[in-house]
């Protein structure tokens, strides 16, 4: 018996036009891994929040049909008497928690529960050796990173012994190493428990080879598919599927081992060599004008070097992108060079003004409405937003407000500095940011964009700045930067490597 | 809350004095776990409101020097209106040191923990809101930040432009919390207790002595402290003195323990 059944259900939010989900039906069965996928704003959410009741119960709005959930029905039984049976982890890491420290907060949901104090103590013991939080048990939730309070969140879900584990976009705040760490998590809980697991998530590449099923939304309506039918369609796929859909290879890999045994059939012996539509013309002696000029910066909080020795020319025309992992100092070098902060030894000379977009700029935004954010801004800047004129700023989703934002911080910017653009952006959002920084390149811009966002950036940039403590270690074109590099790999290159970034460089 | 009911309710500078040693006394065991900011922060408190008052106030006999009639702050200079600076300020400090306090030494789960059944729904909601206070700063913080990088003012005349945006960021944080409460069972039913909160003698003591505290301020008269009457304040009445001694309790306690732990180490 199915442990969640969906009939029929259609849901409208209170004073919205267009209905979040329209007729959706479906089951998830014992056991079984299930990848939600979707634009943002296509119901993600919303789906994932009727299946604990929170939809319609804490929301409100218009809801038909029925949701049952271990044969309860979700129209009957709110949230908390679901409880037990649905265990749910929310996209931001920092407003799930109630209590201070991590056992404690473990331990709340199996108080509300009414469970007798050995029985929780056993509980809380375990969950902390299964999602392996042990060094964390005494900590303040207030000194964890982020990655680190999804785990908790995660654990403090698993304690409840829930039959289903539903996460909305556990990753989508985090940085790769950390969205690495709680994916490692969920996928642990997946093999040796047999956690029954709804997840919707972006980093698809990771956990398609695991799932059962993949539920795709658009504007609403639901496609229930197995993972191949559902990748072959479209919509957010691994590279690997890109590739294999373009060498006819069947059936599809969702993943680099099922993938290994069709590479080998390549084409032996293509030149080794970047494609020729890359890495030309784009040195760091390049030809554009010189748009800013640092040299020797050395920046230290405390002490510790963040920046050292940084010396870089960047030109106009040029898609930079520096990568490097947590703490290595791209943030700081950022800042540095949009004269947020002032370097302590060393110069920036830029011909041009600077503009840094932080990472978060969502906050950048805080008018009644676009209209108002745009106010003063020339046609060019306001054109593309005209159909969003009169919404109001945080009703869009996260990768509207992101394009909104970086249009707005540099509008009149020579010399844009984005930190983070891409994070949790779905891909077809990721593309349209790539197309609007190469546009802005092409019109004399220069621009410089810190990134973990590996196939990103391969796509994007023209130049890859590799950063590790502090210290700028690789400079060139994106191919001879990437292609040898094994943390900063793409799937493809992975996968085939001589070079090849991308599904469609590879000649077949 | 004897403590601050003792920094509202009397400004005689004695007492305020002596409060203050005690607030101290029984913030060094905890010292090293929250920086400087908070003390800075304080300080500023209490030497803003002595500017202010010195430099506005024409009043009070007892006249330090005459600036020549500059408009605002020309004319006479009185100590007495240092002095009244001065105990407001005090009063300020006090408030934010007791805060601080309270910050760094009680956790919310141990207040839901203390408090009976029944009132258990009112004491969560309690806890949420002290948690809450924290990052709704760090929040303004952002906001502010934010407006810097888009190139707006930053001063305090911008304060009201920051209140929507940062009411906005509480409410939709509120809303999360209230789901994930209710994903999380809260409420479902009679709720049981992973860690009971175990009162010991010390913490006894300690209840009592501020319950006695209490009641002793606000029961024993004020004997009222106004600088531009008398500058020199009139000698506290005893009680109120040992009233507020009563509040250094948790300190005497906590190096009674340490002498205990000492001379098991020993």
């Amino acid at each position: 018996m199915p442990i969640i059944t969906l009939e029929a259900v259609s849901y409208r939010y209170p004073e919205a036009e267009q209905p979040a989900l329209s007729d959706i039906t479906a089951a998830v069965n014992p056991g079984e891994v299930i990848l939600l996928r979707g634009a943002s704003g296509s119901g993600k959410s919303t789906l994932l929040r009727c299946l604990n009741g929170l939809v319609p119960h804490s929301t409100g709005g218009q809801f038909r049909g029925r949701v049952l959930v271990c044969g309860l029905d979700t129209r009957d039984h709110p949230p908390r008497q679901l409880a037990t049976h649905v265990g749910f982890v929310f996209q931001h890491p920092d407003a799930q928690f109630v209590l201070e420290d991590v056992e404690a907060e473990l331990a709340f949901g199996l108080e509300n529960l009414g469970l007798p104090r050995p029985l929780m103590r056993k509980r809380v013991e375990e969950v902390i050796d299964q999602v392996g939080i042990n060094p964390l048990r005494r900590r303040r939730i207030d000194t964890l990173s982020g990655g680190e309070r999804q785990r908790v969140a995660i654990a403090a879900a698993v304690a409840m012994h829930p039959d289903a584990l539903v996460l909305d976009e556990p990753t989508s705040q985090l940085d790769p190493q950390a969205a690495e760490d709680v994916l490692q998590v969920v996928l642990r809980l997946v093999a040796e428990l047999g956690m029954t697991t709804i997840i919707a998530e972006h980093r698809v590449e990771r956990i398609a080879p695991f799932v059962d099923r993949i539920w795709t939304l658009d504007a609403g309506v639901l496609r229930d598919q197995t993972p191949r039918i559902a990748l072959a369609e479209g919509g957010a796929r691994p590279p690997v599927v890109d590739l294999a859909l373009r060498a006819g290879w069947t059936p599809i890999p969702l993943g680099l081992r099922d993938a290994r045994v069709h590479a080998q059939r390549l084409p032996a012996n293509p030149p080794p060599q970047p494609s020729p539509t890359r890495g030309e013309g784009d040195l760091p002696g390049g030809s554009g004008l010189i748009i800013c000029r640092v040299d020797g910066l050395d920046y230290r909080y405390q002490g510790v070097p963040a920046v050292q020795g940084v010396s870089l020319t960047l030109r106009r025309g040029q898609v930079v992108a520096l990568m490097g992992r947590n703490g290595s100092g791209k943030t700081t070098l950022l800042k540095l060079i949009g004269g947020a902060m002032r370097p302590q030894r060393g110069t920036v000379t830029n011909e041009g003004v600077a503009a840094y977009v932080p990472q978060d700029a969502d906050s950048l935004l805080f008018a009644a409405s676009v209209d108002e954010e745009l106010r003063g801004q020339s046609a060019e800047v306001v054109a593309p937003f005209a159909a969003w004129l009169h919404r109001y700023p945080r009703d869009l989703s996260s990768g509207e407000r992101q394009q909104l934002a970086i249009a707005l911080m540099g509008a009149r910017a020579d010399l844009l500095l984005l930190d983070e653009p891409t994070r949790g952006l779905d891909p077809e959002v990721k593309r349209a940011l790539s197309s609007y920084l190469q546009t802005r390149a092409g019109a004399g811009a220069g621009i410089l964009v810190a990134t973990h966002d590996v196939e990103w950036a391969a796509r994007t940039a023209d130049r890859i700045l590799l950063i590790a403590d502090g210290e700028i270690y690789a400079d060139g074109p994106p191919a001879a930067v990437l292609s040898d590099s094994l943390v900063f790999a793409t799937q493809i290159s992975k996968l085939v490597g001589r070079g090849w970034l991308l599904p469609e460089e590879v000649p077949l | 809350m004897a403590a601050l009911a003792a920094a509202f309710i009397d400004r005689n500078p004695y007492v305020q004095a002596l409060l203050l040693l005690a607030v101290i006394n029984v913030y060094l065991p905890y010292r090293g776990r929250h920086p400087a900011g908070t003390w800075k922060f304080g300080l500023a408190l209490a030497i803003v409101p002595i500017v202010f008052s010195a430099a506005l106030s024409r009043f009070g006999r007892h006249v330090l020097f005459t600036l020549p009639p500059i408009p605002i702050i020309g004319g006479r200079w009185t100590l007495d209106a240092v002095a009244f600076g001065a105990s407001t300020g005090l009063a300020l400090l006090l408030t934010v040191a007791v805060f601080a306090i309270l910050q760094s030494t009680v956790r919310s789960a141990d207040v839901v923990a203390i408090l009976p059944r029944p009132l258990y729904r009112a004491g969560t909601t309690v806890a949420l809101a002290l948690a809450f206070a924290p990052k709704t700063l760090a929040a303004f913080q952002s906001i502010r930040e934010a407006r810097q990088l888009r190139g707006q003012r930053a001063g305090w005349r911008a304060a009201p432009a920051l209140l929507l945006p940062l009411l906005l960021t509480t409410l939709e944080r509120a809303l999360q919390y209230g789901e994930s409460l209710d994903a999380r069972g809260f409420g479902s039913g009679r709720r049981s207790r992973y860690r009971p909160f175990h009162w010991t003698a010390a913490d006894l003591m300690v209840v009592i002595a501020s319950l006695a505290a209490i009641v002793a301020i606000a029961l024993l008269p004020v004997v009222p402290y106004n600088p531009y009457v008398d500058l020199v304040p009139a000698a506290p009445n005893p009680d109120r003195l040992i009233a507020v001694g009563l509040l250094a309790v948790p300190a005497v306690i906590a190096s009674l323990l340490r002498v205990d732990h000492a001379h098991h180490h020993a």
